[in-house]
């Protein structure tokens, strides 16, 4: 009866409204194999991306496809001596990530790349209230591995949200790594948002060519690091 | 001219070649008639009330049918939406412009909006429409004018929760984008609401001339597009669809249309849909047995007749004709009269009973009923009249005065076959009709002669053995009592079909009836859902089921979620499976994001179909799992095989330890595998909480609590979605408890009519016996033995048909768990039973309360 579309409700809703669906493929899950493999190898350094389905990969046909493994190819090509391990998953809040940033931390990082911040934006979630949650990450990651050199990707929301909510989320990511000292990438979608062509139907998630530019826009970036 | 056969006689006069004369043959039916009119009435009135109940049937069925579709539309407001989430190409937009005889547009995206008044942000749906959507369903506004005129002006029309929360007023005034709307209207309900989508955010409706103007729309926004059309009637909505769905589907477009909406909103439009064909069928049924057991007692009572016109020289085709005559006439005028009585029900009844239901029912004239209705009496009335009409044809006058009209050569006759086949294929055609679809027109036909045939079976018995069983140790009163039931011109056949057959459809609608209407639950009841909390983070669980708490709010679930992946089934890897297609593993299923909970125990809506639930899992070992049915079919999975889950990066091995049956019929958190305790405990995890608000002010204050305290937490308030969807369930539920009402009554008096018949079977043996010196007592004792024996056995037979009907209905016809209280059917047991005592002492109350002599005189 009106159930289908109520269990719709709450088993879709949950996800799709957190702005990401449910069938991108097992990439985002991989963080773990990927940092026994980076431990064994003891002369590789880690680089943990944190973040939601555009890290994940959403609606990719393969997880080689998303820009953290677009960007582990130019590292791998460049002969630098470290390992990315994705810890993209879908529809994650920055509160959210909050919760599950001790979970990661488990194992050391070298780079911590922070990518937050979008699903809080289309859901309206107050600025200062991702703020608050963003800096509670980047403490974690400051508190457990000092040494850790940060980077921040900054994200934009649609204008259709409205000018003063645009701006306020736009200038949040620049603050941020201006107080804690991190690398910015300034927006990572440049070049790729609201492109049709480089997104997938549903408009917000990059296709294979979106995801390279991604990884073009954060190795631009993040070479002078590494 | 040819010779006369007998030529001795006095009777060789008679010409047996003779042209048949049918001035004749139509006075002479008109004279027998003519007899005895209070008898002829009640037959007549048996076939009024058959007819009568089968007009009155359909007309309702179709007019109600046709108000739910009406108010069906309004899930969607127009015939055909057509969306996409980009602006259309010039092809596409070229397509959208030439479509329907009345479109309208609108764009709609989220947006933060901000209140004037009490200077604060919300995200909302932004709606930009133009056109005159709605064209089924009204936006309802208060005051009630905005809905319709906030177009012409810089207004909006503002959820009414939403201006509760803002504690916003009617004239004030909100920001969306660049541009100032003023609130001309709170916005109480809307159609086209009940998608996923319009679920995110409350909604605020503008105009669509401002759109630009709030400088909204640039590059990057994310606008859906939505077209809404209106077609004339006689346009097929849904095949014009399927025939543009490729074209659109290229240019990214989707569309939606009332049919498909039904389909895919609430299974109660197709049980609702089923049901009224259902009640259909059994109208035709009613009317059948109405009339068929007038006729058929009808004719037997004419056997003296025919055989005393035989033996004045009438040939046997000229009185097969004349009777044939008579009948037609009588089921013409019975038809006749009883379509007129139900559509007189049919405009009476809701007129009379309006204060009562909750909803309208239009009452216009259904032609197609009543030319069904009197076909129908017209074809049942000759049918059932040639059954004994033929065996008259074969039999000399001789035999048909010794009233030896044992059907002993007749069986063989095949005329009396062919009688039979037309009468299969005429109630397989009106099932047809009424079923619209060949398959379960037969399976129903069918259906009804094994009814038919168990109850004759039934009856045979009861013949065969209450000979046997009549003792002569036994009083006289019972002895007579039970003799009636087997002794030459007994009814034992005739009632308990008619008896049995309306007793199994009065109880077969009523136990349907009860399936449907406990599957037609509302969102409005106290334990339904209508708003779901998620994205509640482990540390705030308490927090936020405190608050919800102190609200006063019930806390419906509460439940952890945890996002996983399929890595392995008994070993095998995506890329296993996708080699090995023999596997039967959906390649779906490993890329499928799982949301997973963990608990204890089963909810009331989980049973286990096989394996054994385990609660706790046992540290170091695999861990014991519960498969949703269609997920275990899906990785083609049994009890005792291993699954490896990834949880954010942690393989965990579990096992199938039991496979679930979830009942998905209710807003709640539902899970394809569920972990138990002491397994997942540490994971990353959300929580998702259900409550049910009982108004939009409660609704208003608790979200404004919750985003103050818990910003993050995300609440979706279905209130507005579910109100539409509600009101038409609620409908649906009224329609179908009346329709069942209404049959049962039908039928009732349909069994009253049919036991009514009988009135004359006893007449001449009841004047008998009392001229021979029985007592008044004592020949109502005989009646009222013989009439409790009857229905009782008939009833319970009935009873038992119906069961299994339903039972078979459920589980085929509506897809749903056969699960019905038994106490209202026993009750329906004893009424009818007594029912059938009751209209048997009335039938021979005449012949006791008179003196036996005048009884003879006027029946001789």
């Amino acid at each position: 009866m009106l159930h289908k579309l109520k269990i719709a409700f709450v088993l879709a809703l949950t996800i799709t409204v957190a702005g990401c669906g449910s069938k991108s493929k097992p990439n985002d899950t991989t963080a773990q194999t990927d940092t026994t493999k980076a431990a064994a190898a003891s002369s590789t350094k880690t680089i943990l991306v944190f973040g939601d389905s555009l890290t994940a990969g959403y609606g990719l046909d393969d997880q080689s496809e998303s820009y953290p493994s677009v960007l582990q190819t130019k590292i791998d090509s460049a002969k630098l001596p470290y390992t990315i391990v994705n810890g993209g998953l879908s529809g994650e809040t920055s509160a959210g990530g909050k919760s599950r940033i001790d979970w990661l931390l488990k194992q050391h990082v070298d780079v911590f790349v922070l990518e937050l911040g979008a699903n809080d934006g289309l859901r309206g979630i107050p600025v200062e209230e991702t703020e608050q949650n963003l800096q509670t990450i980047i403490d974690r990651v400051k508190a457990k591995y000092p040494k850790a050199k940060l980077v921040m990707l900054g994200m934009q929301v649609p204008p259709n949200m409205g000018a003063t909510y645009v701006t306020a989320f736009k200038e949040m990511f620049p603050k941020l790594a201006t107080k804690n000292n991190m690398t910015l990438v300034p927006f990572l979608l440049q070049g790729v948002g609201g492109v049709r062509t480089l997104n997938q139907k549903d408009g917000i998630h990059p296709t294979a060519a979106g995801a390279k530019i991604l990884a073009t826009n954060v190795w631009q970036v993040i070479k002078g690091i590494l | 001219m040819i010779k006369p056969v007998m030529n001795n006689a006095p009777m060789d006069t008679v010409n047996f070649k003779r042209m048949i004369n049918f001035g004749w043959l139509f006075k002479m039916a008109l004279r027998d008639s003519r007899r005895n009119r209070g008898r002829l009435l009640l037959f007549i009135s048996s076939i009024v009330f058959g007819i009568g109940a089968l007009v009155a049937i359909y007309s309702f069925r179709y007019n109600i049918q046709n108000d739910v579709n009406e108010q069906a539309a309004s899930l969607i407001g127009a015939d055909l939406t057509i969306n996409g989430n980009k602006e259309p190409d010039a092809t596409m937009q070229k397509l959208l412009d030439g479509l329907g005889d009345d479109r309208s547009q609108e764009r709609s995206f989220p947006s933060m909006v901000y209140f004037i008044r009490s200077q604060s942000t919300r995200l909302v749906q932004v709606k930009a429409l133009q056109g005159a959507f709605p064209y089924y369903g009204e936006l309802e506004t208060t005051p009630i004018q905005a809905g319709r005129e906030f177009k012409a002006g810089k207004n909006a029309l503002v959820d009414k929760t939403l201006m509760l929360q803002f504690n916003a007023k009617v004239n004030d005034s909100i920001k969306v984008g660049n541009e100032t709307f003023l609130i001309a209207g709170v916005l109480n309900k809307a159609p086209g609401q009940t998608g996923i989508s319009s679920g995110i955010a409350p909604v605020v409706y503008i105009p669509m001339q401002y759109l630009d103007k709030t400088g909204l729309i640039t590059v990057g926004s994310r606008i859906n597009y939505s077209y809404y059309y209106k077609f004339g009637s006689k346009t097929d909505v849904e095949k014009l669809a399927k025939k543009l769905d490729p074209q659109l589907d290229k240019a990214g477009f989707s569309y939606n249309t009332v049919e498909g909406k039904k389909e895919g909103t609430s299974r109660s439009f197709a049980d609702l849909s089923n049901f009224l064909s259902l009640v259909g069928f059994i109208a035709l049924l009613l009317g059948c047995v109405g009339v068929a057991s007038a006729i058929n007692i009808y004719i037997r009572e004419k056997i003296q007749s025919i055989a005393i016109m035989r033996c004045m020289g009438v040939k046997a085709s000229e009185a097969f004709l004349i009777y044939l005559i008579q009948i037609t006439g009588i089921g013409l005028i019975g038809s006749v009269a009883g379509a007129i009585l139900g559509t007189s029900i049919q405009h009476l009844l809701p007129y009379v009973l309006k204060d009562f239901l909750p909803i309208t029912i239009s009452v216009s004239i259904s032609w197609m009923a009543i030319g069904q209705g009197i076909l129908l009496g017209l074809i049942i009335s000759i049918l059932f009249a040639l059954l004994p009409l033929i065996s008259i044809r074969n039999i000399s006058p001789l035999n048909t005065l010794r009233l030896s009209f044992d059907d002993t050569t007749t069986m063989r006759d095949p005329l009396r076959w062919l009688v039979y086949v037309l009468m299969l294929l005429f109630i397989a055609s009106f099932s047809y009709l009424q079923l619209d679809s060949w398959a379960s027109a037969a399976v129903f036909t069918l259906g009804i002669i094994i009814a038919f045939l168990i109850l004759t079976a039934i009856a045979w018995l009861l013949i065969r053995f209450t000979r046997l069983l009549v003792m002569s140790s036994w009083s006289y009163i019972w002895r007579q009592g039970f003799a009636n039931l087997y002794r030459p011109n007994n009814q034992t056949i005739i009632l308990t079909v008619s008896i049995g057959l309306s007793t199994a459809f009065i109880c077969t609608l009523f136990l349907i009836q009860q399936l449907l209407i406990s599957q037609v639950t509302l969102s409005t009841g106290d334990n339904q859902s209508n708003m779901i909390l998620f994205d509640i983070q482990t540390p705030q669980k308490k927090g936020v089921a405190d608050l919800t708490r102190k609200e006063g709010l019930p806390i419906l679930s509460q439940v952890p979620m945890i996002i996983m992946r399929l890595e392995k089934v008994n070993g095998k890897t995506a890329a296993d499976a996708k080699k090995d297609s023999t596997l039967n593993i959906s390649q779906n299923s490993y890329n499928y994001e799982y949301r997973v909970t963990y608990r204890d125990s089963l909810t009331s809506s989980e049973t286990i179909t096989s394996g054994t639930w385990v609660g706790k899992a046992e540290p170091g070992k695999d861990i014991p799992v519960s498969a949703e049915e269609r997920f275990a079919r899906r990785i083609n999975a049994k009890v005792g095989d291993k699954l490896v889950f990834n949880v954010q990066g942690v393989l965990m091995n579990t096992y199938i330890s039991s496979i679930r049956k979830v009942n998905w019929n209710k807003i709640s958190t539902n899970f394809q595998v569920v972990f138990p305790t002491g397994s997942l405990e540490d994971a990353p995890q959300i929580h998702v909480l259900l409550t049910h608000v009982p108004s939009n002010t409660v609704s208003a204050k608790y979200q404004q609590a919750v985003v103050k305290q818990y910003p993050n937490v995300s609440i979706i308030d279905l209130g507005l979605v579910l109100s539409v969807l509600d009101e038409l369930l609620g409908k649906i539920g009224y329609v179908i408890k009346f329709m069942t009402g209404f049959s049962i009554i039908t039928g009732i008096i349909v069994l009253i009519s049919s036991v009514r018949i009988s009135k004359y079977q006893r007449i001449q043996e009841s004047v008998l016996l009392r001229t021979l010196g029985g007592s008044r007592k004592q020949i109502f004792a005989i009646t009222a033995l013989e009439y409790l024996f009857l229905g009782a056995l008939s009833a319970l037979t009935g009873i038992v048909i119906a069961v299994g009907s339903s039972w078979l209905l459920a589980k085929y016809s509506f897809d749903m768990a056969y699960s019905v209280n038994f106490l209202p059917v026993i009750a329906i047991f004893f009424i009818i039973t007594l029912l059938t005592v009751v209209i048997g002492l009335l039938n021979s109350r005449g012949i006791l309360n008179r003196s036996p002599l005048e009884v003879l005189r006027s029946n001789a």
